[in-house]
C-alpha cells in the first residue's frame, strides 16, 4: 500500500472538481497523428522500404542517362567525294545534337566492294548514288532508324545546298520565310505543353502516391481493430478523432516520403545532366502542388473509410481495386476535359487536382476559384472522414469484412 | 455510484441483455457473475458506450453518464488488445495521452504501475516478446494509468498468476478506498467471495439478484447445520423441516424461520444431546450457485 498515497483520485464526486495533476490540453487528433509519425519512422521495415526505392530511382534516373548517353556510332561505306560529303554533314549534325551519334565515311572503290562491306558487317550500310543521280541507303539486314533519319537529313541539306548553289541564291534565301509561327487567342502555347506535360507527371504522380500510400492508409485505420485496441481507444476519444489523426499522419509521411523520392529524382537528372523535361515543369508545379496535397487528402479519406470496411488488413485486398479504378478514371476526366466541361471538372474533388491546374495554366482564372476549389476538397475530405466514423462505430463489434450496404444499416 | 437502470440491448431476434437493473457503489467492488452468454460483458460494453443500449441508462451519481465521463472510466474489455509492435512504455504513455494526461505524468505513473507488476525493466520491450500473463499485466496497467473515476473491468483476473492475482487486488483496493466503485466480471467464484462486497448475478440477459453481500446472505435460505447422538435421521419427520442431507449424527435442514429452528433444537435436546447448532453463513459462491441453479 506504499502508492496508495500517490494515487490521485480524479474522480467524479463534487461536481468534477479540477484535478490537480497536470492535463494534457493537447487535441486528441494531434497525439493520434504525432503517434502514426513516430511509430512509422521508427519502423524498420518503412525505413527499408523507404531507402530501396530512393535506390531504385536514383538508379532508374541513372540508367535512363545511360542508356541516352551512350552513343550510336555508324559507319557508311561510300563511293563518291558527294556521298562523303552527306556522312560528314550527317556527322556535324549528329554531334551538335547531344553529342549522341557518330558517322564514319568509309571510302570504297567500287558500289559492289562498298556492298561487299555491308554484308561482311564491316560497315553499318552502304550509300550509294545511281546514274539519273538517285541515292540508296543498302543495310544488311535491317537500316537502324538514327543512321537512316540522320543521313536522310544530312542528304536533304546536302541537296539543297548544291542546287541553291546551282541557281545562285543561297539556301536560307530559298528557306525565307517559310518557318510557322503559332499562336492563341487564349493563353500561350508555350503554356499548354507545359501544363499537358505537367498534368500528366502529376496525374501520373498522383495514381502512383494512391497504389503506394493507399493501403498503407487502410492498414493503418484497420490497425486497432485487428488488435482490438479499439475498444479502450472507443471509449478514450472520439473515432473520429482517431481518424483525423490517422489520414493526417500518414499524409504527412507520404508527404515526406515523395520529397525524398522527387528530391532524389531531381538531383540524379541533375547530376547525369538530363534535366531538360523537368525543369521545363518545376516553375508550372506551385498549384499542382497545392492541388496534389488536398487530392491526397480526399484519397486518404477514401482509404480510411475503406480501413472503416474491413476488419483485418486481408479484408482491404478486395476493395482496394475498385477505388484505384475510380481514381484512375476521375484523372482521365481531369486530363482530358475541355472547355465547359473542363470549368465543371476543376471543381469535382479528386478530378480538380489536375483539372484546375491545367485550366489555371490555359486560361485566366480569378484567385477565388482555385480556392473555392480547394474548400470543396477539403469539405469532401471531411465529410468523408465522417462517413468512415459511421462505419468504423458500427464495425467495432462486427466481426469480418462489411460492404458499404451493409454497414449503413448495422446499428451499433 | 453508478447505476444501470433497465439496459436492454438485443441483437436480431435474440435479447442478450433484458431489462437489467443494479447499482455499483462508490468504494465497493462488485462482483458481476453468471454463465457463459449470461450478458455481463454486452452489459459492460452499454455502460462503456461501445454498444448502444435498445433501452434504459446508465446513471453516474445520479445523471446519465455522458462521454467525457466514460473517458475518464478505467476499461478493461473481454478481447484483450494493445500495441504488439510497440514498446510497453510508449503505447501506455500514448493511450494516457488520449486519456488527457500530459506526457510526463503518464510516463510516471505507467512506469509505477509496470514496476508493481514486475515489469519496470521490461518497458522498452515490444509487447509481442512478452508472456502471455505479462500482457494482461500490461494491459490492467493501460486500464488503470489514468487514475480511472470508475473501473469496469470484464475478467480482469484471467490469465494471471496468484502473485499477480494479489498485485491487482491491492491495485483494486487502493482505488475502492478512494472512493472509486469497481465492477468487475469473474468466473472464478472463490476470488469473487474474497474481494466482493457486492454481487450481481445475471442469467440468460435477466438479473437474478444483485446487492451487498449482507442483503444477499439474508436473502438465501436459512440453512442450519445438527450434530447430535445417537442418530439424526429423525429430522425428515419433523414438520416445517426440508431436509438437505443427513448422514448419520449429521444433518443440514432449511427452515423457514426462527420458530421452527427453535423447536428443532428443543425437539433435539429432548431426543439426545446435541454437539452442534449452527446457523450456516453462505458463501457468495453459493449464493450464486443456489440462484442460478
Amino acid at each position: 500500500m506504499s502508492t496508495l498515497t500517490k494515487l490521485q483520485h480524479t474522480g467524479h464526486q463534487p461536481e468534477g472538481a479540477p484535478p490537480s495533476v497536470p492535463r494534457n490540453t493537447q487535441p486528441a487528433w494531434l497525439i493520434v497523428t504525432l503517434r502514426e509519425v513516430m511509430v512509422k519512422t521508427k519502423d524498420r521495415g518503412f525505413a527499408i522500404s523507404t531507402l530501396v526505392t530512393l535506390v531504385l530511382i536514383v538508379a532508374g534516373v541513372v540508367f535512363n542517362a545511360y542508356m541516352d548517353n551512350r552513343g550510336d556510332d555508324f559507319a557508311v561505306a561510300v563511293t563518291s567525294d558527294a556521298g562523303r560529303s552527306v556522312v560528314a554533314l550527317a556527322d556535324e549534325e549528329g554531334r551538335a545534337d547531344d553529342g549522341n551519334a557518330t558517322f564514319e565515311a568509309v571510302v570504297a572503290g567500287s558500289d559492289d566492294a562498298a556492298l561487299d562491306q555491308v554484308r561482311s558487317g564491316d560497315v553499318d550500310a552502304a550509300l550509294l548514288q545511281n546514274e539519273d543521280g538517285l541515292w540508296t541507303l543498302t543495310g544488311k539486314e535491317e537500316v537502324s532508324p538514327g543512321l537512316s533519319g540522320g543521313l536522310g537529313a544530312a542528304l536533304e541539306s546536302f541537296v539543297l545546298s548544291t542546287n541553291a548553289a546551282a541557281t545562285g541564291i543561297s539556301p536560307q534565301e530559298l528557306l525565307a520565310g517559310s518557318e510557322l509561327e503559332q499562336s492563341l487567342l487564349e493563353g500561350s502555347t508555350e503554356n499548354q505543353a507545359v501544363a499537358s506535360v505537367a498534368g500528366f507527371a502529376f496525374g501520373f504522380l498522383f495514381y502512383m502516391a494512391a497504389i503506394i500510400f493507399g493501403l498503407q492508409i487502410a492498414n493503418s485505420v484497420v490497425e486497432e481493430k485487428q488488435n482490438r485496441v479499439v475498444e479502450i481507444l472507443a471509449t478514450a476519444i472520439p473515432i473520429r478523432q482517431l481518424l483525423y489523426g490517422k489520414v493526417l499522419g500518414n499524409t504527412i509521411l507520404a508527404m515526406v516520403q515523395l520529397a525524398l523520392y522527387g528530391g532524389a529524382a531531381l538531383l540524379a537528372l541533375n547530376l547525369t545532366g538530363t534535366s531538360d523535361l523537368v525543369g521545363g515543369i518545376i516553375p508550372a508545379s506551385g498549384w499542382f502542388l497545392v492541388f496534389f496535397l488536398f487530392g491526397f487528402l480526399i484519397l486518404a479519406a477514401m482509404w480510411a473509410v475503406l480501413g472503416s470496411l474491413a476488419s483485418r488488413p486481408e479484408d482491404l485486398n478486395n476493395s482496394s481495386a475498385p477505388v484505384l479504378a475510380l481514381i484512375l478514371a476521375a484523372l482521365g476526366a481531369g486530363l482530358f476535359a475541355t472547355g465547359q466541361l473542363l470549368v465543371v471538372a476543376s471543381y469535382v474533388p479528386v478530378v480538380s487536382s489536375v483539372a484546375m491546374p491545367i485550366r489555371m495554366l490555359n486560361t485566366e482564372v480569378a484567385l477565388w476559384e482555385p480556392i473555392l476549389s480547394l474548400v470543396i476538397a477539403l469539405a469532401a475530405a471531411a465529410a468523408l472522414i465522417h462517413l468512415g466514423e459511421k462505419i468504423y462505430r458500427r464495425a467495432v463489434m462486427q466481426p469480418g469484412a462489411l460492404s458499404l450496404r451493409k454497414a449503413m444499416k448495422l446499428e451499433q | 455510484m453508478l447505476q444501470v437502470q433497465n439496459l436492454t440491448r438485443r441483437f436480431g431476434e435474440h435479447t442478450a441483455v433484458d431489462d437489467v437493473t443494479f447499482s455499483v457503489p462508490s468504494g465497493k467492488m462488485t462482483g458481476f457473475v453468471g454463465a457463459n452468454g449470461a450478458g455481463k460483458t454486452t452489459t459492460m460494453r452499454m455502460i462503456m458506450g461501445v454498444l448502444t443500449a435498445h433501452a434504459g441508462a446508465v446513471l453516474l451519481d445520479g445523471r446519465p453518464v455522458t462521454a467525457d465521463d466514460r473517458a475518464r472510466f478505467g476499461y478493461m474489455p473481454e478481447e484483450r488488445g494493445l500495441y504488439p509492435k510497440q514498446p510497453i512504455i510508449d503505447q501506455l504513455i500514448y493511450l494516457g495521452q488520449l486519456h488527457r494526461m500530459s506526457q510526463g505524468d503518464a510516463r510516471s505513473r505507467a512506469q509505477e504501475l509496470l514496476e508493481r507488476f514486475q515489469l519496470g525493466d521490461r518497458r522498452k520491450d515490444k509487447l509481442e516478446s512478452l508472456s502471455l500473463g505479462n500482457q494482461q499485466r500490461v494491459q490492467i496497467a493501460a486500464s488503470l494509468l489514468h487514475r480511472p473515476s470508475v473501473l469496469i473491468l470484464d475478467e480482469p483476473f484471467s490469465g494471471l498468476d496468484p502473485v499477480a492475482v494479489d498485485s491487482m487486488v491491492e491495485l483494486l483496493r487502493e482505488h475502492t478506498a478512494q472512493g472509486v466503485p469497481v465492477l468487475f466480471s469473474s468466473h472464478q467464484l472463490d476470488l469473487v467471495d474474497r474481494l466482493c462486497d457486492n454481487l450481481v448475478i445475471l442469467q440468460r440477459g435477466r438479473l437474478v439478484t444483485s446487492g451487498s453481500g449482507d442483503e444477499l446472505r439474508a436473502a438465501a435460505p436459512r440453512r442450519h447445520r445438527l450434530t447430535v447422538s445417537p442418530d439424526a435421521g429423525w429430522v425428515r419427520e419433523e414438520a416445517g423441516v426440508r431436509v438437505i442431507d443427513v448422514a448419520g449424527q449429521d444433518a443440514v435442514v432449511e427452515l423457514d424461520n426462527d420458530d421452527d429452528a427453535q423447536r428443532l433444537l428443543t425437539a433435539a435436546m429432548a431426543r439426545g444431546r446435541v454437539h452442534e447448532f449452527s446457523r450456516i453463513r453462505p458463501s457468495l459462491s453459493e449464493i450464486y450457485r443456489g440462484v442460478s441453479q
